[in-house]
């Protein structure tokens, strides 16, 4: 990422979101939301003297909330660009970080400011959140935590500085259960894999019993699935260091009120036997889920979505990286959940998918498109308002003009039109007549 | 898609290719209709 930011035709617009975009490939006008920072980007250094003097301490977003930082601090240690970030909605206004900045980068004065750029071709990867839903207890019993929580946790530079401590007496755990597959592959939640989630219950309950060899390690699982190159290599090494997995479900859990430990109730497979267990700990491998990013995006840039919700590729199997729009495309986890390395490979298929328009300089586009006929069109204007990709306007002559680009030569128009006015060039109304006719002859 | 799973459909069946559904209009429809079709239906 430091990288990127110091490479010379890279710019970073962060704080940003993209609220309107215009044209075609090769022609992208794009409107970005800057938002105010309150802070001067080119003027910050990331030194640090506004956060000793800030009196307000809030909960740290990065850290999942698990430790506090100052209202103006850094977002975290590895932040591109290494600016100051402050969370305005708690700031008691004291400006004493104006003051002790001897750069003058602190600035509340700062509006939201929308600038616009002109692109040949888009990339989205707007990633994916984490679902947190109240299974198990989540949310209400303080020893169940998730796997990004048990990340910060285990982080050198997280909350505990790399010590495993349970949130309700910050005691090591030493009785720790993984529970995998909550709120994905249940059709009443999310129907598919969240692929990485095996992977990742394997390598923090490693860490865990790599650190702490006295830990006795869970781990319940439907399936455990670390398909792909070392992965399974990865699972045995687990099993050979002495977790324990177990196929099955978790019927019920409860806390332990005085010790706030978990009692839950486990149904192996293959058994009749229903097993009671106690944890100090217990770690929920929760689903991913489209990112509210990704949710948004789709709105804006007109994008499809799967029915998982997640990016829709112009196709599954052949072409995972293209949009149903041409110079839009998509990688990682925004089109689907992925493991690192195919994140990465996508990306890269990706990046190049996006520079060879621009080099080539020109694109080839079928010619299916709608041709309108001014005699016959009685200006209903029906066909403005079905066109799904805005490709229909007036011209001042009040007659419709199909913009031949933006125009995906689906038919909605020639469909809707009640006087036949416009139609779609190679799949005319009187072509897909003679058609029908020819199919169903009349007998008679 | 019923090529894709292998799925079977009776030899009466006659099917006409549309870039997208929503070029189906009831033109089309009627037309199918009056030339004695038992009913239309629209996959996508």
């Amino acid at each position: 990422m430091l990288e990127a930011n110091r490479h010379k035709k890279i710019n970073i617009l962060s704080y940003s979101e993209v609220v309107d975009i215009d044209g075609y490939i090769g022609n992208f006008k794009v409107k970005v939301n800057r938002k105010a920072r309150f802070i001067d980007e080119n003027k910050c250094t990331g030194c640090g003297s506004c956060t000793e003097v800030c009196p307000i301490y809030v909960p740290n977003y990065f850290d999942e909330n698990l430790s506090v930082r100052k209202v103006i601090d850094n977002a975290f240690a590895q932040a591109v660009p290494a600016v100051q970030d402050i969370i305005r909605n708690s700031c008691v206004e004291c400006f004493a970080c104006v003051d002790v900045c001897e750069n003058d980068a602190i600035d509340f004065s700062q509006r939201d400011q929308i600038i616009e750029l002109e692109v040949g071709t888009i990339i989205v990867a707007t990633g994916w959140d984490l679902y947190k839903g109240d299974d198990y207890g989540y949310g209400t019993y303080e020893n169940v935590i998730n796997q990004i929580e048990l990340e910060r946790i285990l982080a050198p530079n997280g909350p505990t500085y790399g010590h495993l401590i349970r949130p309700s007496d910050k005691k090591r755990p030493t009785k720790i259960l993984f529970i995998n597959c909550v709120g994905s592959r249940d059709v009443k939640k999310n129907a598919y894999c969240s692929v990485v989630c095996c992977n990742l219950s394997l390598k923090n309950s490693k860490l865990i019993k790599s650190e702490y060899p006295d830990s006795e390690i869970i781990c319940t699982y439907i399936d455990i699935r670390c398909a792909g190159k070392g992965y399974e290599e990865y699972y045995r090494r687990s099993r050979d260091a002495g977790i324990i997995f177990l196929k099955g479900l978790i019927g019920s859990m409860r806390e332990d009120s005085l010790t706030k430990n978990l009692i839950v109730q486990f149904e192996p497979v293959g058994t009749d036997t229903v097993i009671s267990m106690e944890f100090h700990m217990v770690i929920l491998s929760s689903a991913s889920l489209p990112s509210q990013g990704t949710v948004e995006i789709a709105k804006v840039l007109n994008m499809e979505r799967s029915p998982d919700g997640f990016l829709k590729e112009y196709h599954a199997r052949l072409d995972p990286i293209s949009t149903k729009v041409p110079g839009i495309y998509i990688c990682g986890s925004a089109q689907g959940q992925k493991e690192i390395d195919k994140s990465v490979s996508q990306a890269k298929g990706a990046a190049s998918s996006a520079a060879i328009p621009m080099i080539k300089g020109d694109y080839t586009m079928e010619l299916i498109r709608a041709s309108p006929t001014d005699e016959r069109c009685a200006k209903c204007y029906k066909c403005i308002e079905a066109c799904p990709y805005s490709a229909i306007s007036v011209n001042k002559t009040s007659n419709i003009v199909v913009d031949l680009i933006n125009c995906r030569g689906c038919g909605i128009c020639a469909a809707i039109c009640p006087s036949q006015a416009i139609e779609l060039i190679y799949y005319r109304d009187n072509q897909y007549m003679a058609y029908i006719d020819e199919l169903l002859p009349l007998n008679d | 898609m019923a090529g894709t799973i292998r799925a079977q459909y009776p030899p009466s069946i006659r099917t006409v290719l549309v870039p997208c559904t929503g070029r189906v209009g009831s033109d089309l429809v009627m037309r199918s209709f009056g030339r004695g079709a038992d009913g239309v239906l629209v996959v996508g």
